[in-house]
């Protein structure tokens, strides 16, 4: 079990940078899930942490080592890989044992050890069969043993779940969460799946273009992200995004946006003046969203009117797009609403609810 | 428009029967004629069996009156094994060193960054275009001035260097198929690099190192010109040479003899490519140790 | 959070490897290269520039200039444009090449392979294995076969309605080019057919749909589509046949009267049997040129279906 730290770290594949200027702290026996959009950088900075990359400048340390030539053999790490690497001509035994195998450990305690392996992942009946005898939950489970075997200093995941259906997908995760709270070994997991880090992470890495946007617990990015990407990236239905006029006139300030003017109180408008122009664009979670019934009055809600124009039902709720003039919002609905396609209806949200970012950078303001 | 629309639309109705129809009509002719070129290919073969077992065969193809193993008995005592296995011993040292240095330098031009990569690939593959005559010359002096002639060992040299070329091409790409993944889940496993090659790498080509090694192994079997050229020892003839003498000997030609001799001479080849068809189609795959 | 400006310290510089562990895996990178190496440059490299100079002596196997032979410049070059024995070779050496490979080979081989989609699935595997096993038999194999068989009283005679002529002697070079042919069909058998397999069967439906018979779609979807394939099967073949030694030299030694003594069989004959080396190579020298012209050509046919499937 060990810390993993990364300084400054930057590598590049001719002219294309792919990690620039990483700084990134694992705290030992912390799960990290780092993620973004394909081509974001995660996958190389994985591959740095394990060996198969070596940063063109910047520091890595393992367990307080500096590890940046040490190659991989020699990094104590275990991976599951996304394809999991089965060693196809070999038996699931064999391929559990290899790292033991290679590091001449005694018969007996390769023995003990496999089987204590295979006992806790249910695949004891297993292990005289090769891989392509295998489904696709048990071949990922075969590969969670090889890595988890040898007690490594840190345990590699790169999309481990995503060769899997949907179903086996959640089952796995529930599992993982329950592996690593048996065994607390610092993990980084790589995934574009924002549903597996939300639900697995101790605290999430979000990349995007080769640069960290941000690192926070799962609830912290959701709530409070630090610009309009992470905003954007985390949550389903995406946050709705708005783009607004900040009007700051004699009888207090307003956003114009959404064919209305939306009053701020003085402490929002404060925050806006640090704006770099005029515009700033608002983010509103859809559950923040609500369809404004005639007896609902509540004061300090903008209100908005719209056209419905797609109802989703997803059974326990039910989505809504509505077109407030040019711009889409959606939001989530209790089932059964009644609504029909193409009538009007009136919005409300608090705008102090929602996240605000400067029109410019991109940056959130309040 | 609207015309043109019609059109194909009955087109698509009509169409699939007429087709159906004409292929139903015409399958047993096809039949009969891909029969008839069979029969044509096979009428040598025939022949070649038939008259390895007829001491009186000539030219004809005709059944041997009675069977008789006499040409094989005959072929043997006068040299054909011994021919044989000279063949044995070219093809098989020419084999070996063949296959162990191409495996090697096809894992590194497969696998590492190696400067000028992409010009040597170039020119080994230019290099497996080169016929051997232009070599025959040039080669024959160079053994002229080491005193390398009339040696087996230096012949299957040569043998094997015609080899490495495409040897080194099919293991490159043989190798280049098996995903890198495989060698850096042994990495982190903690594995190295010889281990790596020996454990993981090595038993995934399998199949690939037996390919080379079969087609090298036919190739120098077969080898006519070289050995008649660099190695004129009467007791290092090997078959393909051997044969040819005998059918230019003077007086009469043996041809029951002479197809006994060739049966003799075909056969190892005939089942080592029945080995090796079984390997170049039967599509090695990964699966199973990658994805789903 | 997000790094935005990034002056550089001194802690940010790439941290080298060491020069000595990196010189270490630098070598032992390359030393597995070092057997092929040695053996390619000792006995492909080095001959083949030997080849170009010996091209142009008056090297000889026996005799004066056997030991102190020098260089004649064009004086080979010279006595070959004015052989009438050389031209005739390059003569036949074309028509074996275009005859028995590119032309029957290969219209052989595409008629199997398209055969083979439509036949049933014994009459397919096993006309498949005889044309493969005399593709698998050993040159001098061959040979022998179709020397006897072209004998007077042989078989391929009778065929023939000649049956007391040995056809060695009346039309020897159609006996080879029929020989080589049925020894090098399977080669192009199974590289069509497996070019044909790659032919998207909706490509062809969607052509059935718009009514097109058999022949329409094989000359105007099928065969453009394995277009590359038949370029590298003929550029294959062409290469396969132009350096061809064994089989018509075991079958005639050239002759009758130098009528099938294609290139490196004359080749031979100059260098080995009348001792010019010398001569020889120059005569080795024009039949890689003559390759080399015919692949060039081929490759260029196949460059725009490369670049297509590259971009």
């Amino acid at each position: 079990m060990a810390k993993i730290v990364l300084r400054r770290v930057t590598k590049s594949f001719g002219q294309k940078v792919a990690v620039d200027d990483l700084n990134l702290e694992v705290e030992d026996g912390e799960f990290v899930i780092v993620v973004g959009p394909s081509g974001c950088g995660k996958t190389t900075t994985l591959r740095m942490i394990a060996g198969f990359e070596t940063p063109n400048m910047g520091t890595l340390h393992i367990g307080g080592t500096l590890m940046n030539h040490v190659p991989p053999k020699d990094r104590n790490l275990a991976m599951v890989f996304q394809n999991y690497a089965l060693f196809p001509h070999m038996s699931v035994e064999r391929n559990l044992s290899f790292g033991l195998r290679v590091r001449h450990a005694s018969k007996k305690e390769i023995n003990t050890q496999v089987h204590e392996i295979a006992e806790m992942l249910g695949i004891r009946p297993l292990l005289d069969r090769k891989p392509a005898q295998l489904s696709g939950g048990e071949r990922q489970r075969v590969a969670l043993g090889r890595a988890l075997l040898r007690k490594p200093q840190a345990f590699l995941l790169d999309e481990p779940l995503s060769n899997l259906d949907a179903a086996l997908r959640t089952q796995m995760r529930f599992e993982l969460k329950r592996i690593h709270a048996q065994f607390p070994v610092t993990t980084v997991y790589v995934t574009h799946d924002q549903v597996e880090a939300m639900t697995m992470a101790d605290r999430i890495v979000l990349m995007n273009d080769g640069e960290l946007q941000q690192v926070a617990p799962p609830e912290t990015l959701y709530a409070e992200p630090v610009n309009v990407f992470a905003a954007g990236f985390i949550g389903s239905p995406k946050i709705n995004l708005v783009s607004a006029r900040i009007d700051h006139s004699s009888g207090g300030s307003a956003l114009r946006c959404l064919a209305t003017a939306i009053p701020l109180t003085t402490e929002i408008a404060d925050q806006l003046r640090s704006a770099q122009s005029e515009t700033v664009t608002i983010g509103i979670r859809p559950e923040d969203i609500l369809p404004q019934s005639p007896m609902d009055d509540t004061p300090g809600r903008a209100v908005v009117s719209g056209t419905v124009e797609v109802i989703e039902p997803l059974g326990a709720e039910t989505h809504i797009a509505v077109r407030v003039g040019d711009d889409i919002l959606t939001c989530r609905t209790p089932p059964r609403s009644g609504l029909e396609m193409g009538s009007t209806i009136n919005l409300s949200f608090d705008i102090a609810q929602a996240t605000i970012f400067d029109g410019t950078s991109g940056l959130r303001l309040c | 428009m609207s015309a043109d629309q019609l059109v194909t639309t009955e087109r698509e109705v009509t169409a699939p029967a007429v087709v159906r129809k004409r292929r139903s009509l015409a399958r047993p002719v096809l039949n009969v004629f891909m029969i008839v070129i069979g029969l044509v290919f096979l009428l040598p073969l025939l022949w070649l069996i038939l008259a390895s077992f007829n001491p009186t065969a000539d030219g004809t193809l005709a059944m041997p009156h009675p069977f008789s193993l006499l040409n094989y008995h005959l072929v043997i005592r006068a040299g054909a094994g011994a021919a044989i296995r000279n063949s044995l011993y070219l093809a098989g040292v020419s084999t070996v060193i063949a296959t162990a240095v191409s495996t090697m330098a096809g894992f590194m031009l497969a696998r590492r960054k190696i400067r000028f990569k992409g010009l040597v690939l170039v020119l080994i593959l230019f290099l497996t275009g080169l016929p051997i005559t232009l070599l025959l010359i040039p080669t024959y002096q160079i053994f002229v001035h080491l005193n390398w002639l009339n040696s087996k060992f230096y012949t299957s040299l040569v043998l094997a260097s015609m080899s490495v070329p495409f040897s080194i091409w099919l293991l490159k790409n043989f190798i280049g198929q098996v995903p890198g993944e495989f060698e850096e889940a042994a990495a982190i496993e903690g594995a190295s690099e010889i281990s790596i090659l020996f454990r993981i790498v090595i038993p995934l080509i399998i199949p690939g190192i037996l390919v080379a090694a079969i087609l090298t192994f036919i190739n120098s079997w077969g080898s006519f010109l070289i050995p008649l050229v660099l190695d004129a020892n009467p007791s290092d003839t090997p078959g393909a040479v051997g044969i040819y003498q005998f059918m230019s000997a003077n007086g009469q030609v043996q041809f029951g003899q002479l197809a006994a001799y060739s049966v003799l001479f075909s056969v190892p080849v005939i089942i080592l490519y029945l080995i090796s068809s079984r390997w170049l189609s039967g599509g090695f795959s990964f699966a199973g140790g990658v994805k789903g | 959070m997000t790094t935005l400006a990034k002056p550089p310290t001194s802690d940010d510089t790439a941290i080298a490897e060491p020069r000595l562990r990196s010189a270490i895996r630098h070598v032992v990178t390359t030393a597995w290269l070092f057997p092929s190496a040695a053996l390619l440059i000792g006995l492909f490299i080095i001959p083949t520039c030997y080849a170009v100079y010996l091209g142009f002596t008056n090297l000889e196997l026996l005799g004066q200039y056997a030991q102190n032979y020098n260089f004649t410049g064009l004086a080979n070059l010279q006595r070959m444009i004015h052989d009438p024995t050389f031209w005739l070779s390059v003569k036949l050496t074309l028509i074996f090449v275009i005859g028995s490979g590119v032309i029957a080979q290969t219209v052989l081989g595409l008629a199997l392979a398209l055969l083979g989609q439509r036949v049933n699935v014994i009459a397919r595997s096993s006309v498949g294995a005889i044309v493969i096993l005399a593709w698998v038999l050993p040159e001098i194999t061959v040979a022998f076969v179709w020397y006897s068989f072209s004998q007077a009283g042989g078989t391929l005679s009778h065929l023939f309605g000649v049956p007391n002529s040995d056809l060695l002697s009346t039309v020897p070079m159609l006996v080879v080019c029929m020989a080589n042919a049925w020894r090098g069909t399977a080669f192009s058998m199974l590289l069509l057919s497996a070019g044909l397999r790659n032919v998207p069967r909706e490509v062809d439906e969607a052509a059935q749909l718009e009514g097109a018979g058999y022949w329409r779609r094989l000359f105007t979807v099928t065969l453009p589509i394995i277009r590359p394939t038949l370029m590298i099967n003929l550029l294959l073949i062409t290469l396969a046949t132009i350096s061809d030694f064994t089989l018509i030299f075991a079958m005639t030694q050239g002759g009758p009267g130098n009528q099938t003594a294609i290139l490196p069989v004359y080749m031979y004959i100059e260098a080995f049997q009348f001792n010019q080396l010398g001569y020889g190579t120059t005569i080795a020298l024009t039949l890689v040129l003559i390759g080399a012209i015919l692949s060039i050509a081929y490759i260029r046919q196949l460059r725009p279906e490369l670049q297509d499937s590259t971009s």
